[in-house]
């Protein structure tokens, strides 16, 4: 039993670093559970390395890596500084549960949406986050005879030139409004394919560009 | 040792990362083998779920394109053998079904944990976490990898781990543990010479000295990589080509390892543009002419 509870808090050092520093500044007193003489001693010592640092360093990267890999969009349109702020609060809440990247994107997709419904302001970040979450949607691992559902996501804004904006790396500004609806699904390669469902144009200028339905063809953004 | 058994010298290997795609399907006489860590190709959608792994299908049909041409060896992520909360068996069911059509010579994972207890549930940390070098890490791990070679019909070997904090007062050196480990379980290494060079940097300890101790009898496949310094510690990050102290080691080790079957070069997939085409070449070329100079030609024609 106080291998289990000396793995736990060794893990949890690593993960929380509200715990290392309550094990740093009290030594003995933080450690919770069945451990023995040798085991308080040993992650008293741990949570003074730079080493433990180093690991927990290792372990925000991993998580921050699969967010980047799969919700890159997302990522671009909170920025560096938006984005540390949003892993802290998210990872605060919740502890790595899989070595997989779906469960680590969609629970950042969770957090996201409960923080635009409790007040956060980012420009058109409700509308990039449903284009990802419902591509990761398309794209999440399921047995072949499962076929996804096909997706729909409301655009309030002309999702190409936001999408490739973001894709190019570029902070969006001043996107002109379209009201629209991308249906998403995957095509016989299993690549997600995005096609406007409906012209709902507000605007003369994005009417005059899409009087039929458009395909779209990428795997991850709208492409001109 | 007479009861060794006995893998095909393969010679040298790439790890498969996405990102090396291209090189590995333009560069493919720079290497004899192929290794994959086949957590990346395929997903644990969680127990309970039936089947509980899917293979991505795209990567797995690659693989076995590849297959065709040179042997690929499976390097494990998800046993998370040390842990004492939980070991994964479902993954092992799923190793075997890839050695159905893989028929690889060998298989290893990492000599570490990363599934803990948290809370009411689990967490996974993502990174292999160290165990003390104890009799009691020894009783947790011997019977599991008797189940592990009892699953599978070729040798098993764990990766000697890389750690950045050590534990005070362990019963046995790492390398006195690690022959211990091979003797109770039947095991065999994975000797990551940038692991090594890796924690003695860290820790100010002297590779020599591991390598004189270690049983090199038992290493079947060695590592090799590069890393980075960060906020004073050296990570072993496969960001780089390999320091030059890891080839000398390696040339030291290598006319040691009678029962050696390869040697893999790992970098990862987001550094290959940093690193190019050109350098990981020469990496790929100074393993091959080490591998000559101390080891038999590599056996291609193995391949079923």
């Amino acid at each position: 039993m106080s291998q289990r509870c000396f793995q736990t808090a060794m893990a949890r050092l690593v993960v929380d670093a509200k715990f290392r520093d309550r094990v740093r500044a009290g030594g003995d007193d933080a450690l919770e559970g069945e451990l023995t003489a040798l085991e308080r001693k040993r992650l008293t010592a741990i949570a003074a390395t730079r080493g433990l640092d180093a690991t927990s360093t290792l372990y925000r990267g991993f998580r921050l890596s699969k967010l980047y890999a799969t919700l890159p969009l997302t990522c671009a349109l909170l920025g560096k500084r938006r984005l540390a702020r949003e892993v802290r609060l998210y990872w605060a809440a919740r502890v790595s549960v899989s070595l997989y990247f779906f469960e680590e994107a969609f629970g950042f997709c969770d957090h996201l949406e409960e923080r635009l419904q409790s007040g956060l302001r980012v420009a058109y970040l409700d509308e990039v986050l449903a284009y990802e979450r419902a591509t990761l949607e398309l794209q999440r691992p399921r047995n072949r005879e499962d076929a996804p559902a096909s997706q729909r996501v409301e655009f309030e804004h002309d999702p190409e030139i936001l999408l490739n904006c973001l894709s190019r790396g570029q902070r969006p500004r001043a996107i002109p409004v379209l009201n629209c609806t991308l249906f998403g699904e995957l095509d016989e390669d299993d690549k997600v394919q995005w096609h406007f469902l409906a012209d709902k144009a507000k605007t003369s200028h994005a009417k005059a560009r899409r009087r039929k339905e458009k395909q779209v063809s990428s795997k991850q953004h709208l492409t001109p | 040792m007479s009861n060794t058994p006995l893998v095909p010298k393969l010679g040298i290997g790439l790890a498969y990362q996405s990102a090396l795609r291209p090189f590995i399907e333009e560069e493919r006489e720079r290497f004899d083998f192929l290794e994959v860590v086949p957590d990346i190709l395929w997903s644990n959608l969680g127990r309970g779920h039936s089947p509980q792994y899917v293979d991505d299908a795209e990567g797995a049909d690659f693989m076995r394109r590849m297959r065709a041409e040179m042997f690929i060896v499976p390097h494990s992520i998800g046993l998370s053998i040390g842990s004492s909360y939980s070991f994964e068996r479902n993954h092992l069911t799923q190793i075997k079904s890839w050695h159905e059509w893989l028929k690889f010579p060998w298989h290893s994972d990492h000599l570490s944990y990363n599934l803990a207890e948290h809370a009411d549930g689990e967490m996974n940390v993502g990174v292999t976490l160290p165990m003390p070098h104890d009799a009691e890490t020894l009783d947790l791990l011997a019977p599991r990898i008797h189940e592990v070679r009892a699953s599978l019909p070729v040798p098993f070997l764990l990766e000697n781990n890389v750690y950045y904090f050590n534990f005070a007062d362990e019963e046995m050196t790492e390398a006195r543990f690690l022959n211990r480990l091979c003797e109770l379980s039947g095991c065999y290494l994975l000797l990551d010479l940038h692991n090594l060079y890796t924690n003695c940097r860290n820790h100010e300890g002297d590779a020599y000295e591991f390598l004189s101790e270690l049983n090199l009898d038992r290493v079947l496949e060695i590592h090799v990589a590069g890393g980075m310094e960060y906020g004073g510690v050296y990570l072993d990050a496969h960001s780089d080509t390999s320091p030059q102290a890891v080839w000398e080691l390696l040339d030291y080790v290598l006319p040691q390892c009678a029962n050696l079957g390869g040697v893999v070069f790992e970098l990862v997939g987001s550094w290959y543009q940093e690193v190019g085409r050109e350098r990981l070449s020469v990496q790929l070329a100074r393993m091959k002419e080490l591998w000559l100079r101390h080891q038999p030609a590599p056996l291609r024609e193995a391949v079923a």
